[in-house]
């Protein structure tokens, strides 16, 4: 046996010995028993809040929105005038709404997982 | 009889079933907290990263070939999990300096007799080196293995392993010789 072979049972022993209260049977049937819980119960309380505040400060925004929008001036002539009907309130309200929507629903799931 | 990990394994891959899963959860909570526990030096927080680990485990099972071993893949996610719950607290550095700094202000040293503290021996070494010895010795890892683990090349992890168990040989000796 080289010094190393010896240094190194020696280093497992004091991993193994560091290690030993988390192997006894109590505790790990409690770890085993929260876990196997946290499998059948995931985690929705959380995915339920967060949620649930970025859906209550979207439908807030949005009844902002239509009263600012509707201070936007449309433009009857010129080229802009050609898309004039995107730009009633209602409209970008309305598409803002949806980017807003759209950010929660991309960033919502990457954030909770 | 008792099923092996490769059996049971088996088990959850076609039926999801929690119960198998838990006996693979108890067969192997130990090594894997026991990991976690060295390598954030806080035993709260490394309780949640091996639930969190196990929990993707479940998810990840279908993942699993059985080319290597279950305990190094499933040491690899807890790995993984480290790293993630490191970056996403964006306290990294932090976590980091605190294996550096010693024992945890809110944990006692554990009086261990004529045992050396093996954290206070980790403590003394590199972040890298400290990942690879606990992935090498706490879990049983080949080099190979733990390079895999970690995305680290073979030989920088051989490096690590090397250099740190030198350091984690001085400082024992350096430990018995003020002890006597």
């Amino acid at each position: 046996m080289t010094m190393n072979d010896a240094f190194d049972a020696r280093l497992k022993a004091a991993f193994a010995q560091a290690a030993e209260p988390l192997e006894a049977e109590r505790e790990a049937d409690a770890f085993s028993h929260r876990v196997v819980k946290q499998l059948s119960n995931p985690d929705r309380k959380r995915i339920l809040l967060l949620g649930g505040a970025g859906s209550t400060g979207s439908a807030i925004a949005g009844t902002q929105l239509e009263g600012l929008l509707g201070q936007v001036q449309v433009p009857t002539e010129g080229l802009m005038a050609n898309i004039g009907f995107l730009m009633s309130p209602e409209v970008m309200a309305a598409g803002a709404m949806a980017v807003a929507v759209g950010i929660v629903a991309t960033v919502l799931p990457r954030r909770i997982a | 009889m008792k099923a092996s990990d490769e059996e049971l394994t088996a088990l959850v891959v076609a039926t999801k079933n929690p119960a198998a899963f838990g006996e693979l959860v108890r067969r192997h909570q130990g090594l894997v907290r026991g990991m976690l526990h060295r390598m954030c030096r806080n035993h709260a927080l490394a309780d949640d990263l091996a639930q969190d680990a196990f929990i993707k485990a479940f998810e990840k099972v279908g993942s699993f070939k059985g080319t290597g071993s279950f305990k190094s893949w499933l040491c690899s996610i807890a790995y993984t999990q480290f790293l993630m719950s490191a970056r996403k607290r964006k306290a990294a550095d932090r976590v980091l300096e605190k294996f550096q700094s010693g024992m945890e202000e809110s944990e006692a040293p554990r009086d261990m007799g004529n045992v050396v503290d093996l954290d206070r021996g980790l403590a003394t070494l590199k972040d890298e080196e400290r990942i690879a010895v606990v992935l090498c010795y706490s879990c049983g890892m080949s080099h190979s293995e733990a390079a895999e683990a970690t995305g680290m090349p073979l030989g920088t992890v051989k490096s690590h392993v090397n250099r740190g168990r030198a350091k984690l040989q001085a400082f024992f000796t350096d430990a018995e010789v003020m002890a006597s």
